[in-house]
């Protein structure tokens, strides 16, 4: 763990001082929603990235994994949302390998609380907690400065209120997976077009005892029109003062890569880098 | 509060008349004669009010951005005087047009160019236009270029610190002066000289124009240092542009030498004579 | 007075057939004055390319950084980084910077050397990874870079097709943009080769 480096803070806080802007952080700009229901929890966000006003990402993944049966929603500054998650993913993994038990949701809402408590707010992460462990049905939402909540229903994100509003006059007690699902995808939708942060499509994650499904893209009601003409330019339309060519062969004149994988020339473990 | 609305409701001077023959020449305190009442806000300080909601320099984020940014110059030499500017707009970074025309025709015998506040300029240098016709009806002769220039100078000045932006070039040719070029900028100030540059790439035409220029260069150099100089300036300034825009003032009138993209001028000039060796063309 | 557009600049990365490009602009400013007509923005490490706008002293410190992991990398992994492994590196490495941001917007493009996939992700200074399968955009231009790629860009384009898109996209938009232009460098990278191209560009 390499932890902050913070050997340019004095010069951005010096140039902010000076009246410097500071930088744009792509933000989710989200609508973010979770449900319990008999048998599970469903959590669904919305898909799109922003950045100012220029929609950064049209289709981009907010529910992060942490373990098999647990998954978070994020809304905020996108670049926390995914290092939390993994981080918190990671420990979560070391410690149930060292105790041997499966994973408890309250732990992993825990070690995130705690984590950004301990950031004081700087980490724009807010993250809706679901998932099923021995304990049962979870369903937590922690806000960037630390505190939580536990809760039957629950939206974040800039289309939060927009999202609640489908929950507050629909939401009932003892709802099928299938009646939890259309609810929350009723409220992403809500925030899709009533919330100008929030767009694209409608992703959502169903997490139950036996096993957890993630659905990307369950409802796309904003599919681009096709281009009905091309715009493909001419080759030879664009001016050329010089080129050059560099072959792969070229290449390997200055390095030279041979796998030798099965052919038992390497001594040791071989390390797994890519999945 | 009354005494404030009845303050920037009334007009603020009364008009006036042209009484005697150098009436315009004289005429220093006090906005024009035709009807100018300009809205302003019901605030105390409009200029300031201005400033802050214009000046992108000072604030970025100003919610209106006036298009600034230019390179024009004119200079004087035996054969007339030459006009040259480049057409680039822009508000903050992004490029508004690149075919604006910087050159105002204030008749056909006099220039104005165009630097600072688009809309400034267009409105008095147009207006500048109407006074010099009444000049001439008035007193059945064409304006000098002097006194054109002292108009344009005595108006923007009563203007002083309202939020006007413009830096301006008045040239012409009478029998009287010969070839006349005046500086009029928004301050008030207004200078004769032989040779100007103006705009945020000034110093890049005037270094080009400084080391090749002289009063007897011939017509043809004499154009050909124009459009140099502009190129320069459009090369090393990132707010100059587009294309150059040349005139040639002589006597009998102004004379258009094109308008003509910096494109085709820049790599003819490159791959030519082999100016502009920093522009690399190899990888 | 942004960081982000005193000395200006513009990237583009687009996914073709089995192909593809990247191209940056070679201006360096200081805010109005262009300093150098030869400064681009696109570093090569191994197979794997990356384009970076935004403050230059970042974008050296940024570029170099990176250069050392690599070697590091290779030293260790006796082989290439892959485009996916460097979008980790790049996105972890400016995380790390989280209270004290370097003041620039990453672009990464290449193809998989094993899967022969090809590979764009863009990154904002903190280090969030936008992971896109048609075009990423930086710098002071990437408004006018996302509509001009909004509008031209189509799936299937083949590399030489693909190098008239994107460099008009980036021809196009630079025109729009007072900090960006003075000549442009474009790579079109497939399986077997590398074709890297200036283009001849307005110079005002």
């Amino acid at each position: 763990m390499g932890g902050f480096d913070f050997s340019n803070y004095a010069r951005n806080a010096a140039l902010q001082k000076q009246g410097f802007p500071q930088p744009q952080a792509t933000s989710t700009g989200t609508t973010i929603v979770g449900c319990i229901f008999d048998g599970g929890v469903v959590i669904a966000a919305d898909t799109r990235a922003t950045s100012g006003e220029i929609v950064a990402e049209k289709n981009c993944q907010k529910l992060h994994y942490i373990t098999p049966n647990i998954w978070c929603a994020g809304a905020g500054t996108a670049a926390d949302t995914e290092f939390v998650t993994a981080l918190i993913s990671s420990q979560l993994e070391l410690h149930s390998l060292s105790t041997g038990r499966k994973p408890r949701v309250v732990t992993c809402m825990t070690l995130v609380k705690q984590h950004l408590f301990r950031h004081q707010g700087h980490l724009g992460a807010y993250l809706v907690v679901a998932g099923v462990d021995p304990t049962g049905i979870n369903l937590f939402t922690v806000h960037a400065h630390g505190s939580t909540d536990k809760l039957p229903y629950v939206t974040m994100g800039s289309g939060s209120l927009a999202a609640m509003s489908i929950f507050e006059s629909q939401w009932q007690k003892n709802l099928t997976q299938e009646d939890a699902v259309k609810l929350c995808a009723e409220a992403i939708l809500a925030g899709i077009f009533n919330d100008l942060g929030s767009g694209s499509n409608v992703n959502v994650g169903i997490i139950t005892a036996e096993k957890t499904t993630i659905k990307r893209n369950f409802i796309i009601p904003n599919e681009r029109v096709p281009k009905e003409q091309s715009y493909r330019f001419p080759r030879g339309t664009t001016a050329i003062l010089k080129e050059q060519m560099i072959s792969r062969a070229e290449l390997r004149k200055y390095i030279t890569i041979v796998d030798m994988t099965g052919k038992g020339t390497v001594e040791g473990d071989a390390m797994e880098v890519d999945a | 509060m009354d005494t404030l609305i009845a303050q920037y409701t009334e007009p603020v001077y009364d008009d006036e008349i042209y009484d005697g023959e150098d009436a315009q020449l004289t005429r220093i305190s006090g906005p024009p004669t035709a009807n100018l009442k300009f809205a302003l806000p019901p605030i105390a300080q409009p200029s300031a009010f201005l400033r802050a909601v214009t000046d992108d320099h000072a604030n970025p984020d100003c919610p209106i951005k006036i298009a600034h940014g230019t390179t024009t110059l004119a200079f004087r030499f035996k054969g007339g005087i030459i006009v040259a500017t480049d057409s680039r707009a822009t508000s903050g970074n992004w490029i508004a047009s690149q075919t604006v025309k910087k050159v105002i025709e204030i008749n056909d015998k006099m220039l104005g160019t165009m630097a600072g506040g688009a809309a400034d300029c267009q409105f008095w240098l147009n207006y500048l236009g109407m006074e010099c016709r009444l000049h001439e009806l008035r007193h059945k002769r064409r304006i000098s270029v002097a006194a054109a220039s002292k108009v344009l100078s005595n108006i923007v000045y009563s203007y002083k610190g309202m939020g006007l932006s413009m830096g301006t070039m008045i040239t012409g040719v009478t029998p009287q002066e010969g070839p006349a070029l005046y500086y009029v900028d928004s301050d008030g100030t207004r200078h004769q000289g032989d040779l100007f540059c103006v705009g945020s790439g000034q110093t890049f035409a005037y270094g080009v124009l400084d080391a090749e220029y002289s009063y007897d260069l011939s017509t043809e150099d004499a154009l050909a240092l124009g459009t140099r100089s502009i190129l320069a300036a459009t090369h090393r300034d990132a707010y100059s542009g587009g294309y150059i825009n040349l005139y040639h003032v002589k006597e009998d009138g102004w004379v258009k030498h094109g308008f003509t993209d910096t494109d085709g001028i820049f790599w003819k000039r490159k791959l030519e004579t082999g100016e502009f060796s920093n522009v690399t063309v190899d990888l | 007075m942004d960081p982000f557009s005193i000395n200006g600049g513009a990237c583009v990365a687009m996914v073709g057939k089995n192909c593809v490009a990247i191209a940056c602009d070679l201006r360096l400013g200081k805010q109005t004055l262009t300093i150098s007509n030869n400064y681009p923005k696109i570093f090569s490490y191994g197979d794997t390319y990356l384009g970076l706008t935004g403050l230059a002293t970042d974008i050296e410190t940024v570029s170099t950084d990176l250069r050392t992991k690599v070697n590091m990398y290779r030293l260790r992994e006796e082989r290439d980084i892959e485009p996916e492994t460097f979008t980790n590196l790049v996105s972890s490495y400016l995380y790390q910077r989280r209270f004290g941001p370097f003041y620039v917007s990453p672009v990464v493009a290449g193809i998989n050397n094993r899967t022969g996939e090809p590979f764009i992700a863009a990154f904002d200074c903190l280090g969030c990874t936008d992971y896109s399968k048609d075009f990423v955009v930086s710098g002071t231009s990437s408004n006018q870079l996302f509509g001009t790629c909004e509008s031209l860009w189509e799936p299937g384009l083949e590399p030489e097709d693909l190098f008239e898109t994107i460099s008009q996209v980036l021809l196009n938009s630079m025109d729009r943009d007072a900090l960006a232009g003075w000549g442009a460098h474009v790579y079109i990278i497939t399986k077997d080769q590398v074709i890297k191209r200036l283009l001849k560009t307005r110079q005002d």
